[in-house]
């Protein structure tokens, strides 16, 4: 939605703007590099050229998208949008059903599996959880940025997310170290819960995407309630 | 009608849209604000909180990766 202001202002500035310079070059370039990267793996370790891959093809659509894991938990708390929010939801959603398909391949026919049998992150959940979770939530909203959003930005030629990425490799590096300390006090006593096994695979199913689509229509009916102006 | 210049440039997400927003709650109806901000996501999201604030809003890249954002306070 424009105004005749905002044309007139648009019209001035668009004549002292000077002509950009193509950057298809660059394009080419990187994507020729990458391109060998790829084909070099192909001979060697097949599974480094389809992660390079597919990490390249993430890498471009959460740059395209501007997806960022921080502006999505941040925006509906601080303006009130929930557009990123429901993005993440709409991508758990998919990864559900992605993921189900996988682990019902693996396990869908065994009736007394084990947890290492199936495909996917199932790891402990307790009190480190939670602390795990208010520390990464702190820090992400203070750097502007997750990890996949800090990387981008980089890309993008932002120069405070390097300041950001040494202060995560400074993190990763301190939190191996202090892992068996968390290992010892909360995560080898706190259980690992994988619903699946309790209540069985398809009402698990029924019920992660009801409560996600749930969340759905809670964020965007949350979304056409803020429309006053947030007070700051 | 008043001209209002904001500069966001180098300011992490979300500083551009905090200071666009209590900028607009200062001006008077039919003012504009113009906005220069070098940081993409401002694009999105104070482009997606002023329409549905019901403000006139457009914007135009002035370098590499430089945007001037237009917004008119509307009501």
């Amino acid at each position: 939605m424009s105004s005749n202001k905002i044309e007139e202002l648009k019209k001035r500035r668009q004549k002292e703007i000077k002509p950009k310079k193509s950057q298809l070059p660059y394009f080419f370039f990187v994507g020729f590099i990458s391109f060998i990267i790829a084909y070099y793996f192909l001979n060697t370790n097949i599974r480094y050229s389809i992660i390079w891959t597919i990490g390249i093809m993430i890498g471009i659509t959460m740059q395209r998208s501007r997806f960022c894991f921080a502006a999505s938990f941040r925006d509906p708390i601080m303006v009130g949008t929930t557009s990123l929010f429901r993005a993440v939801i709409i991508g758990l959603i998919i990864s559900t059903i992605g993921f189900s398909i996988f682990q019902y391949i693996q396990i869908g026919n065994i009736a007394n599996y084990s947890l290492a049998d199936v495909p996917g992150q199932i790891h402990p959940v307790g009190f480190h959880t939670i602390l795990g979770a208010i520390l990464f939530g702190i820090g992400m909203v203070i750097a502007g940025g997750c990890a996949s959003g800090t990387l981008i930005r980089i890309g993008e030629g932002y120069a405070m997310q390097v300041v950001v990425l040494i202060g995560f490799i400074i993190g990763t590096v301190l939190s191996s170290n202090h892992f068996e300390f968390w290992d010892k006090l909360f995560i080898s006593s706190s259980k690992t819960i994988y619903i699946p096994k309790h209540i069985g695979f398809f009402p698990a199913l029924v019920i992660q995407l009801t409560a996600l689509s749930t969340l759905y229509l809670l964020a965007n009916w949350y979304d056409k309630q803020n429309n006053i102006m947030a007070d700051l | 009608m008043a001209e209002y210049k904001l500069d966001c440039m180098f300011e992490a997400c979300p500083i551009p849209l905090l200071k666009a927003l209590k900028k607009l709650k200062k001006m008077k109806i039919g003012d504009v604000l113009i906005m220069q901000t070098d940081h993409n996501c401002s694009i999105t999201n104070v482009i997606e909180w002023t329409k549905k604030q019901g403000h006139y809003i457009d914007y135009i890249e002035i370098g590499e990766g430089e945007w001037e954002i237009y917004i008119e306070k509307a009501k």
